[in-house]
């Protein structure tokens, strides 16, 4: 009898807990979360009030053909605390399965084998084709000849133009070919003292640094994996040449951001979310409403292109999530799928990654929405080139620190009208021994 | 001696049950759970506190890698430790352990240690230097104990942070360590490398120990074998000395018997056949009556010869009496061979020539042996009765019996030996076997 109840009772013990089981396990399968790591705000340190439309679109089209999935993300983390936070995260064992990563990171995590190498996933998905990136994006998220990370926003750097002083100085608007020549025989044109007070009035150019022409002489100045500079290479030299060169028409003088804004600059560089958020409201602030701009490639050095910087946002996936399938298919909704993308021309201020978005005439028809009437809307065909052509920014550990000391040293060379050649043979040993620290 | 050798082996057989041994393990075993506790330990306070102090990015920035989770290596790491303690009391505290089982937790061990240094990116492979330890101890089988060892020490050698570090992003220690002041960098530095040598020092402690007793039974072996050879040496003396005093024993007794029985009967017969001379003439009647005597004297001379030659017979069989010879046989044909056998005579004393013995106890075990081989007999009555002057010998058995008796049934050898005696014998299969043979035999007076 004892036995019996015994028996009865280690049963009934067992029933329950298996269908408690049951019921947690399909509890657990009813309801998937995938965690999103993302920061608020714009990636091209621009105001940006509309950082969650974009995703919550892409949670809610996700969430719709996926049921039982859950995407979570964590609202209201900066892109200054960015790093921090995920890495704090990160340290935990605690980091999101899908991920924005900033460029500053990627290199470190993904050497770390905290990034999930993409190229298994790229491979089994038949419906994967990497053409359709922007292919200077696309590079951006390789690591080591892998890739770690997907383009999600990309933004290239190109050259305002204002319109107004160029034709009342009687000058064409330069093609999208031209060089180095045109500019300084521009710049040497239009830079004069139109009021006669002994001061220079009218400039050529504001804030076009030796990088931006570097970049257009078809020279690297770092080796991509941040092993050595190469600054004393002749391309390099003849570009800082020829930013002595403008620099000696000023006559020691500098363009000012007020100059410009004044209408008295003939070229500025600018991002390309620079270029949209001064026109978006509620930031619209009528800074160029007294002449005409109009945007252009920068002008080829001798030895390169019409080239200039691409920065890239990008998105990755974690090596430890348990979700890879869930969260490649997310991480590919939001990179690769051409509804999202047409958003960020709506909501953000970069360029989408795809060919197909960004050189769509729906592009235009968004930008001119947000547009002075009269102005003119860069082509999709204009902005594609720049961005397939443009030069990545290199992500390696030390890049700012050795940028920084180079940048400092070009400038005193400049400024002290030092021999070009010789210093900077000085300077890449400075930036090498740096480097290799 | 032999008593000696016993406990020597028992000494060796329990060996691995030392408890200097057991306490070596056991100390290896504390070492290593430490060590492994403190690492994982450490990572994971300096990770909360590296949280804490918001300065994880920046700490990244100064790292190879570092491990998926924490908390969650914490937790494997001890589960694992648990079960080398574990796997060391099924060993030590489970007595007469089968040989099997021992290796299988050598194996288990040997797959928790992989995967502890794995869990702990190959920081610290001092794990690997107790299960080398344990399989020196207890893996007896050369072939098994040399693939162990090769493991272990591949093991060791592969298993080597600065080496796998080249082909993946492994996390170090160091990295963590460095995150502390430079004081505090120096303790830390420090326990670690006390914990890593003293796990060294006392692999080779117990090594040098085990080496050291394994030396010391060695010798002991060498010496047991030594003494042994000499002992047998000692015997070969003695087998030697007892055959020549054996044979030296038996010549003197040949004198001796010569003396007693020949000598003494010629000396009689002599002296007597002296007085037959010297009396012939005087009485003839008288010397008649000498040399009667004398022939009497002669035949008991004979008589005491022949005995003598019997009793230095040298075979086994006939060293007995008859009689005892065949109650010994019929004993252990019944004890061998499960058949039930009765012997019976009348006679008190079976004593015959040599010839007629050796006849009687052959043709009995032919008999015996064909009953129990052809006959399937499971009882066999065997008489012997003096009958008319005669040896009368029935062999008769309960077995299936033959209907025609042929040669070659065992018979031929027992008619051959029957008739070298000018006997008879007849042979009767209706109902068992019945072997019936008549011997005449020479009762003593004469000798040919």
């Amino acid at each position: 009898m004892k036995r019996k109840t015994v028996l009865i009772t280690a049963a009934a013990v067992l029933a329950v807990s298996g269908a408690s089981l049951a019921v947690y396990a399909g509890n657990t399968r009813r309801e998937t979360v995938l965690e999103f790591g993302m920061f608020t705000g714009s990636n091209w340190d621009v105001e940006n009030a509309n950082s969650f439309i974009i995703i919550d679109k892409a949670i809610e089209t996700f969430q719709e053909t996926h049921p039982g999935v859950r995407i979570h993300y964590y609202s209201g983390v900066r892109k200054d605390d960015y790093s921090e936070w995920f890495s704090r995260k990160l340290l935990a064992g605690q980091e999101p399965d899908v991920f924005m990563v900033l460029g500053t990171d990627f290199n470190q995590f993904s050497s770390m084998g905290v990034m999930k190498n993409l190229e298994p996933l790229i491979e089994q998905d038949k419906t994967f084709e990497t053409d359709k990136y922007f292919s200077s994006a696309f590079r951006t998220g390789q690591y080591g000849g892998n890739q770690y990370a997907l383009p999600y926003e990309t933004v290239p750097t190109l050259m305002f133009v204002n319109k107004t002083l160029l034709t009342r100085e009687g000058i064409a608007m330069p093609d999208e070919d031209w060089t180095w020549d045109d500019l300084y025989s521009i710049c040497e044109q239009v830079t004069k003292d139109a009021d006669g007070d002994g001061r220079l009035d009218q400039f050529g150019t504001y804030n076009y640094g030796w990088l931006d022409a570097v970049y257009s002489n078809g020279v690297e100045i770092f080796a991509s994996d941040g092993s050595e500079c190469y600054l004393a290479d002749d391309r390099v030299a003849d570009a800082v040449k020829f930013i002595g060169q403008i620099n000696d028409l000023y006559q020691g003088q500098n363009a000012t951001q007020e100059d410009f804004n004044a209408g008295d600059v003939a070229f500025m560089p600018l991002t390309f979310a620079e270029y949209r958020t001064y026109k978006t409201y509620p930031y619209r602030v009528k800074r160029y409403g007294s002449f005409q701009w109009d945007c252009i490639t920068m002008p080829a050095g001798k030895d390169g292109d019409n080239v200039s910087q691409v920065d890239t946002l990008l998105m990755g996936i974690s090596a430890n999530t348990r979700h890879e399938e869930l969260a490649w298919e997310f991480l590919k909704l939001l990179t690769y799928n051409e509804e999202i993308q047409t958003e960020i021309f709506r909501s953000s201020q970069g360029a989408s990654v795809l060919k197909a978005v960004t050189q769509s005439d729906e592009m235009e028809s968004i930008v001119q929405a947000d547009m002075e009437e009269g102005d003119t809307v860069i082509s999709g065909e204009l902005l594609g080139r720049v961005i397939e052509e443009g030069r990545i920014v290199p992500r390696f550990k030390q890049y700012e620190q050795a940028m920084s000391l180079a940048d400092s040293e070009i400038s005193n060379i400049l400024q002290n009208d030092r021999t070009v050649d010789s210093s900077l043979k000085t300077l890449q040993r400075t930036v090498n021994n740096y480097l290799q620290q | 001696m032999k008593l000696m050798n016993g406990s020597k082996e028992q000494n060796i057989m329990s060996e691995m049950k030392d408890r200097r041994v057991t306490a070596f393990q056991g100390a290896m075993l504390a070492i290593n759970v430490a060590m492994v506790s403190y690492l994982c330990v450490f990572i994971y306070v300096t990770t909360e506190q590296i949280r804490a102090h918001y300065s994880a990015r920046a700490f990244l920035d100064n790292v190879v890698t570092i491990p998926a989770d924490p908390k969650m290596n914490l937790i494997i790491c001890l589960l694992l430790m648990g079960g080398l303690a574990v796997t060391f009391a099924v060993r030590h505290f489970w007595t007469n352990i089968p040989n099997s089982w021992t290796v299988a937790t050598l194996i288990v061990d040997f797959v928790i240690c992989g995967a502890v240094i794995y869990q702990l990116d190959f920081n610290y492979n001092g794990l690997l230097l107790m299960v080398f330890a344990n399989v020196v101890a207890y893996v007896q089988d050369g072939k098994l104990k040399l693939m162990f060892v090769v493991l272990a020490i591949c093991g060791y050698l592969v298993a080597d942070y600065n080496l796998l570090s080249i082909y993946m992003p492994l996390y170090r220690v160091s990295d963590y360590i460095q995150y502390y002041s430079a004081n505090a960098q120096q303790y830390l530095f420090s326990i670690n490398n006390i914990i890593v040598s003293l796990n060294i020092i006392l692999f080779i402690a117990y090594c040098v120990y085990v080496i050291n007793r394994q030396r010391g039974t060695i010798e002991e072996v060498n010496q047991l074998y030594h003494e042994l050879q000499t002992a047998n040496e000692q015997l070969h003396e003695y087998a030697d000395m007892s055959e020549r005093m054996a044979q030296t024993r038996e010549r003197n007794r040949l004198a001796r018997e010569i003396h007693d029985t020949l000598g003494h009967t010629l000396t009689g017969i002599a002296t007597g056949l002296d007085a037959c001379l010297a009396l012939v003439d005087v009485s003839p009647e008288q010397t008649k009556k000498q040399l009667e005597l004398l022939s009497k004297v002669s035949r008991e001379g004979i008589q005491d010869i022949r005995r003598s030659v019997n009793e230095l017979r040298p075979d086994s069989l006939e060293r007995l009496s008859l009689e005892v010879a065949i109650r010994k046989m019929v004993t252990e044909m019944s004890q061998v061979s499960d058949v039930k056998i009765y012997f019976e005579t009348d006679e008190k004393h079976l004593k015959f020539d040599e010839d007629e013995e050796n006849a009687i106890y052959r043709v009995i075990q032919e008999g015996i042996t064909n009953a129990v081989r052809h006959g399937k007999a499971s009882r066999i009555w065997i008489s012997l009765k003096r009958v008319d002057g005669e040896i009368l010998l029935v062999i008769q058995d309960d077995g299936i019996g033959a209907k025609e008796i042929k040669s070659g049934f065992g018979t031929k050898h027992i008619k051959e030996r029957i008739e070298m005696l000018r006997g008879t014998v007849s042979f009767d299969g209706s109902n068992g076997f019945t072997v019936t043979a008549r011997i005449p035999i020479r009762w003593g007076e004469t000798y040919d």
